[in-house]
């Protein structure tokens, strides 16, 4: 029995999944009467056995995997006392003589189980306690059931899976306090609880919170002017709010910090990363065509269509042709391991990025466990994740092109405009050529000279080594040598020519294609790219599809239609897709998800807080029109969005995670927005868009070996244009928290760490910037009044007057430190002294969090 | 004096954790990040010295002697015979070094190391590692975090979210002189782990360690006195903060990094300043002679801080293991800057107690070919090829698995990358199936699924 017919490879970078198996107590029946019935041996078969078998046996021993290798089933008592091709494989009570038990210790070469790896120790004990016990289990004719998680007919009872609830809005004891729906929820949440929001955050508070968190940057003196002007009047307060979140939402810096947020989910990049870490060098298209789909506020039903299928979309001019190839740039800033892989397996592992970065980003699933063996724990068999590989495999984002003086399998690029295609072709062509013609100049230079000497039996020498260097008509014997010579100076001048003007680079960005022969794909099994299993039509999650679901036609990859499955509201796939992002959008203002697990909404994330509240956002955001903007509203102009961050010892004591929302979560800032705002404050930031800023790079970029050559950070731009260079990151991006750019991510980590102190303590570009900020409030502040200088210093940096407190600290520190200065005959003591106090400043908690 | 100053890691981070657990939410919920923690069980040593050599080494040339090459030499490898599909592997070339057994354990050596071959009996080695990744970058990545197509925790990242830092002042994991290529600072990086965990790099593989700093520690602008004043002021403004705030873990957390990292930014350079070193130990490292100095240096860096108690330490060489061509030369040139410092390491490790729980562990992402490329030079070989270890209780002097009469696969006791690291975690008292970190809902290890403990090399 038992033969070593298959080796249980799990290669499914997904650790200890195996050890997950569920098993239910309630499925085992009455055991059969020829064994020793008792509840102590059902429970033990049911603690120790049952999971063994599922986690080590069934997949090559069951009905349910389809698979009774050596002729034996081990999920059924039958099964077991039958035995296989072998015999017997269990004789109760006698552990000697069972074979299940000399297979899994190992004892006979030819019969060694579970092939791949032998059990523990413990677990074999089990094993013969269980055989000494009679071999119990599910009466005669039952099979052992297991617990399917991957099942996706049970599946869809999971909350994340079912169609948006349209709950009434709930009643308030209180009904002065709320202003919006949005806050009926949330006080009928706290007043459940017995608890009370805080009061609202001062004007000050709110502007920083409503600038930073709508436009990544300090609010204006004239925001601050504006709103605390009307605290004092509710109505014409409201109103205000309304309007300053009008201004910031129209304002192009929404889109550079909201653009950031879709960038992060996108792992936008501008170079390869992971293995070789080539330069993306057009990726900024995309990032720029992201902020300016935002500024628009693109219906993100559209956005996401343009993401996964642009280049497959009508269009009515050559612009917008480009914009929405570039938009589907999506598919092809992924990270590639380019070399030294099988060219089948990168096929896959690029078609598993994807999948990967879809399922995170638009659906909050985690699909790449489904590449080895069904999930084990959120209702996604390994036939959808094969059926949704066709339609990545399907789509072509690599080429082979130029690059660092060889053809390379690299991200596919596209010619824009007008003749864009052939200028890209022409490109190719050149550089495809071009180390040829280098080759060639030599020699034909040495053979016009052959020819110019007349040394004919030289000239044939050299013609017969580098025929190609030579000009057709210079061969012909039979014309005359000025001839001859004149053909073979036009050759050489042209060769010159060529390689003195290389083609410049025409304009190109990442675009996805459509392959020659869209192609279903085939179930790996255990995720091996060359061990193939049964075809799967392309297609879309079961546990998310129905009867509306659209079809996928033969010639086409599926993109088109898998869009129109994300995006299609009235679907659970599309009521999915808008709570994904209706708690995106929560998270992004208030500093953390309803559900807080912003990319896992299967059965290993948390639930919603407030499920019928979340509920409510992503209907409102279908209703609108799937706009980002009308949604950001609703929430920034709500009473609980406006809450202090005030700690209240009750409150806390009931709900110390402000689960309930019983005020504003205090926020550290994002590096971008850390940087920003300290350029503002210098009034040294370049709020324009930047197009590349990495085109001085070579196609290497990262400076390594030979080239030395680094991306850049001292652009005056908004951070959001900095360059992404994967595994090189500016070190304020890598310091505070920036997005790991290979994986899509929706919650960027928040740590707080050493490195993060000294980078503010000594970073040189911290320094410079807290130098130009005192050299300006040297510059407009009166200099023989302290007090209103520290006051310009606060709002300058922290958008706030100082305390008392603070402002008794910060002159002390002035007076001695200038004094000390003056003492040491530095040079301009006063600016120095004026700089160490901004970079104090900068370096405090004051200004690296938000209210 | 370094190890176990007052107050330390320890308040620091309640809040890194916490705040950084919102997204993720560790398995393992520590107020004390980088605290000592107790392993799974006893160890065998407390430390790891890493010394890469990047590029990949020739085992056939260097600890793995193959008398077949050189009969045959210019004939071709037939897959048949050492069991690939391919029908022709290449030319064999053979190795133009003698070979000697050193020491008791009779341990092989080529005469490229004079110097280590005369500690021999220190040495384990491990002649039967095989990897995948044909091309530097994937088995790079793979020998520092055991995937390649998903950013996943290095192993010092792993060994410091294990076991934490033993010095207050320090981090657990140092790198010197790291590649910046091949995967860059993933080779380091903590991946999902708390940023915490991940490797603080001095220097780059391509400066020489002398001009290396660690970035952001030090400042040229002012003294110390002068920072220290400064950062009073700093943290009168957060304590105000906090103050009005009331409680806040992040802005708690805020304050005592501060004073962390202002201690970290005294400790890294006192570790790294070689002044008190004696001359006859600067020499040992053949530090102040050519061709030795800068790797020298890195090993002596490495030495400091295993003594100042940082867990996991990595030294690399620059990328210069990568003989396509001249393998011969190549290696008699890398051999000669790396053989006095590493026996000088083992054996001032040795003289100072250190080497009973401090593993030395040598060697690269993968070896090189025993046929032919280019005429004498060697191409990447991940099938088969050496490493070794000394220290932390390896039982010197022991050759442990074997490839085929060619060099170019494992036929004894294969140890695969996954196993190396499964081995690693055991031996800092770490079962690599029990550390595990939850992320994207659910638990990863370092071992992915696979990984089997090479016990048998202690003892």
């Amino acid at each position: 029995m038992l033969p070593h017919a298959r080796v249980m490879a799990w290669f499914c970078g997904c650790a200890l999944c195996l050890s997950s198996f569920a098993s239910r107590a309630d499925d085992v029946q009455d055991a059969p009467q020829d064994a020793p019935q008792d509840e102590r041996a059902v429970a033990y078969f049911e603690t120790h056995i049952r999971p063994l078998l599922a986690r080590h046996c069934y997949q090559c021993h069951s009905e349910r995997a389809g698979e009774r290798e050596g002729d034996l089933l081990l999920d059924r008592r039958s099964g077991w006392l039958a035995g296989g091709e072998s015999g017997a494989s269990v004789i109760p009570g006698d552990v000697d003589g069972s074979l299940l038990i000399r297979a899994v210790k190992y004892e006979d070469p030819d019969l060694e189980m579970p092939p791949s790896q032998p059990l523990k120790a413990a677990e074999i004990e089990h094993l013969e306690q269980w055989v000494r016990m009679g071999a119990p289990g599910p009466s005669d004719g039952q099979v052992v059931v297991v617990d399917d998680p991957s099942d996706p007919v049970a599946g869809k009872k999971h909350w994340a899976f079912q169609p948006l609830q349209n709950a009434t809005v709930p009643e308030v004891d209180d009904q002065a306090w709320p202003r919006t729906t949005i806050d009926r929820y949330v006080l009928a949440g706290l007043e459940q609880a017995g608890l009370r929001p805080v009061e609202d955050a001062s004007p000050r508070e709110l502007a920083r919170r409503l600038s930073f968190q709508l436009n990544g940057l300090p609010p204006t003196a004239y925001m601050l002017d504006e709103l605390e002007a009307t605290v004092d009047d509710p109505t014409d307060w409201e109103h205000q709010v309304e309007q300053q979140v009008n201004q910031l939402l129209a304002a192009p810096q929404f889109g550079q910090r909201w653009g950031r947020h879709w960038l992060d989910l996108a792992r936008y990049a501008d170079s390869n990363g992971l293995d070789e870490n080539f330069l993306f060098r057009e990726a900024w298209r995309y990032r720029n065509w992201v902020i300016d789909a935002i500024n628009a506020d693109l219906r993100f039903d559209r956005f996401l269509t343009e993401q996964l299928a642009g280049d497959l979309l009508p269009f009515d001019s050559i612009e917008q042709r480009d914009s929405q190839r570039i938009a589907a740039g999506f598919l092809v800033v992924g990270p590639k391991v380019l070399l030294g892989v099988p060219l089948e397996q990168q096929r896959m592992d690029v078609a598993d990025e994807h999948i990967d970065t879809l399922g995170r980003a638009i659906l909050g699933q985690t699909l790449g466990c489904a590449r080895c063996h069904d999930h084990k724990f959120d209702p996604v068999p390994t036939a959808d994740y094969y059926a949704l590989a066709g339609i990545f495999t399907s789509t072509r984002v690599m080429e082979n092109r130029h690059m660092l003086n060889q053809q390379r399998l690299m991200e596919q690029l596209v010619g824009l405009g007008e003749a864009g295609s052939e200028k890209d072709d022409a490109y190719e062509a050149y550089w495809r050529k071009q180390p040829d013609l280098k080759k060639r100049k030599g020699p034909a230079e040495q053979i016009l000279k052959s020819l110019e000497e007349n040394e004919l039996q030289k000239f044939a020498r050299l013609l017969e080594k580098d025929a190609e260097a030579v000009a057709e008509l210079a061969k012909d014997e039979t014309k005359a040598i000025e001839e001859r010579i004149a053909a073979q100076r036009a050759l050489l001048a042209e060769v010159k020519e060529s390689l003195a003007h290389p083609l410049p680079i025409p304009p190109r960005a990442m675009v996805p294609s459509e392959v020659e022969e869209p192609a279903d794909e085939a179930i790996r099994l255990a995720g091996q790219y060359d061990a193939l299993g049964d075809k799967v039509p392309r297609g879309f999650l079961t546990v998310l599809s129905d009867n509306s679901s659209p079809e996928i036609a033969q010639d086409a990859s599926g993109r088109l239609a898998l869009a129109q499955w994300l995006t299609n509201a009235e679907s659970r796939s599309g009521q999915l897709a808008a709570r994904v992002l209706a708690n995106r959008i929560w998270q992004h203002l208030m500093g953390r998800g309803l559900v807080r697990t912003v990319d896992n909404f299967g059965r290993t994330g948390e639930p919603s807080s407030h499920p019928e509240l979340l509920d409510y956002l992503a209907r409102r955001l279908i209703d609108s029109g799937w706009s980002i903007k009308q949604l950001v509203r609703e929430i920034a102009t709500s009473r609980t969005f406006g809450l202090s961050s005030r700690y209240v010892a009750d409150s806390y004591a009931h709900d110390p995670d402000n689960q309930l929302l019983w005020r504003a979560h205090r926020r550290r800032l994002e590096p971008e927005a850390i940087r920003d705002a300290m350029l503002v404050a210098a009034g040294g930031l370049d709020l324009t868009q930047y197009e590349s800023t990495v085109d001085y790079l070579g196609d290497q970029a990262t400076a390594v070996g030979a080239n030395k050559v680094r991306r850049r950070t001292d652009f005056p731009c908004r951070s959001v244009y900095l360059p992404v260079i994967r595994n090189d990151l500016p070190e304020i991006f890598e310091a505070f928290d920036f997005t790991n750019p290979h994986t899509s991510t929706g919650a960027r980590p928040k740590t707080i760490v050493p490195t993060q102190g000294l980078f503010m303590l000594n970073d040189e570009f911290v320094m410079a910037t807290a130098e130009s900020t005192a050299r300006r409030i040297l510059a407009e502040s009166p200099t023989d009044n302290t007090a209103a200088q520290v006051e310009l210093m606060f709002a300058l940096v922290c958008g706030d007057a100082p305390t008392q407190n603070e402002s008794t600290a910060v002159i002390d520190y002035l007076q001695h430190t200038q004094a000390s200065l003056t003492e040491d005959g530095m040079e301009e003591p006063e600016v120095r002294t004026w700089t160490l106090a901004c970079h104090a400043l900068f370096a405090s908690s004051r200004f690296q969090f938000v209210q | 004096m370094l190890q176990n100053s007052a107050c330390g890691f320890g308040q620091v981070a309640l809040s890194a954790l916490l705040a950084s657990q919102s997204p993720t939410f560790a398995s393992e919920v520590s107020p004390q990040p980088l605290a000592p923690k107790r392993p799974h069980f006893a160890p065998r040593f407390k430390r790891i010295i890493f010394l890469f050599m990047w590029g990949g080494p020739s085992h056939v040339d260097f600890f793995d002697p193959k008398p077949l090459l050189n009969q045959r030499e210019g004939q071709s490898l037939a897959g048949s015979s050492v069991g690939v599909e391919k029908k022709d592997l290449g030319k064999l070339l053979g190795s133009p070094f003698r070979f000697a057994q050193h020491g008791e354990g009779g341990v092989w050596m080529s005469e490229l190391f004079p110097n280590l071959s005369q500690q021999a009996d220190k040495l384990c080695v491990i002649r039967s590692l095989h990897t995948e990744g044909s091309a530097h970058g994937e088995a790079l990545l793979r020998l520092h975090t055991g995937q390649a197509n998903l950013v996943r925790p290095s192993v010092g990242a792993w060994a410091s979210y294990g076991l934490g830092s033993e010095n207050d002042n320090l981090p657990a994991f140092i790198t010197i002189s790291p590649p910046r290529g091949h995967g860059g600072v993933q080779n380091y990086g903590s991946a999902f782990l708390p940023a915490i965990h991940q490797g603080t790099a001095i220097g780059s593989a391509e400066i020489p360690i002398k001009q290396a700093r660690v970035s952001h520690v030090g400042n040229a602008r002012i003294d110390h006195a002068r920072q220290r004043d400064q950062l009073d002021l700093v943290q009168t403004l957060n304590r105000q903060h906090l103050q009005r705030a009331g409680e806040d873990q992040s802005l708690e957390g805020l304050i005592a990094n501060y004073e962390l990292a202002f201690r970290m930014q005294s400790t890294i350079p006192q570790v790294m300043n070689l002044d008190d070193e004696t001359q006859e130990t600067l020499g040992l490292y053949g530090i102040g002679a050519e061709p030795t100095e800068n790797f020298g240096r890195q090993c002596l860096l490495a030495r400091k801080f295993a003594e100042a108690g940082v867990r996991y330490i990595q030294v690399s060489t620059d990328y210069t293991w990568d003989h396509h061509k001249q393998v011969q030369s190549g290696s008699i040139a890398e051999a000669a800057k790396v053989d006095v410092p590493i026996a000088g390491l083992l054996t001032d490790l040795g003289r100072r107690g250190l080497l009973e729980d401090t593993l030395v562990l040598w060697g690269a992402e993968f070896g090189r070919t025993p046929t032919v490329e280019n005429g004498d030079g060697r191409n990447h070989h991940p099938q088969g090829f050496t490493m070794w270890m000394a220290g932390g209780g390896v039982q010197g002097g022991l050759t442990y698995g074997a490839t085929d009469e060619f060099g170019y696969r494992p036929v004894e006791n294969p140890v695969h990358m996954h196993d190396l690291h499964a081995t690693l975690l055991y031996g800092l008292g770490l079962d690599h199936e029990r550390l595990t970190y939850r992320h994207a809902g659910r638990d990863f290890r370092l071992t992915d699924v696979h990984g089997r403990v090479v016990s048998e090399l202690w003892a």
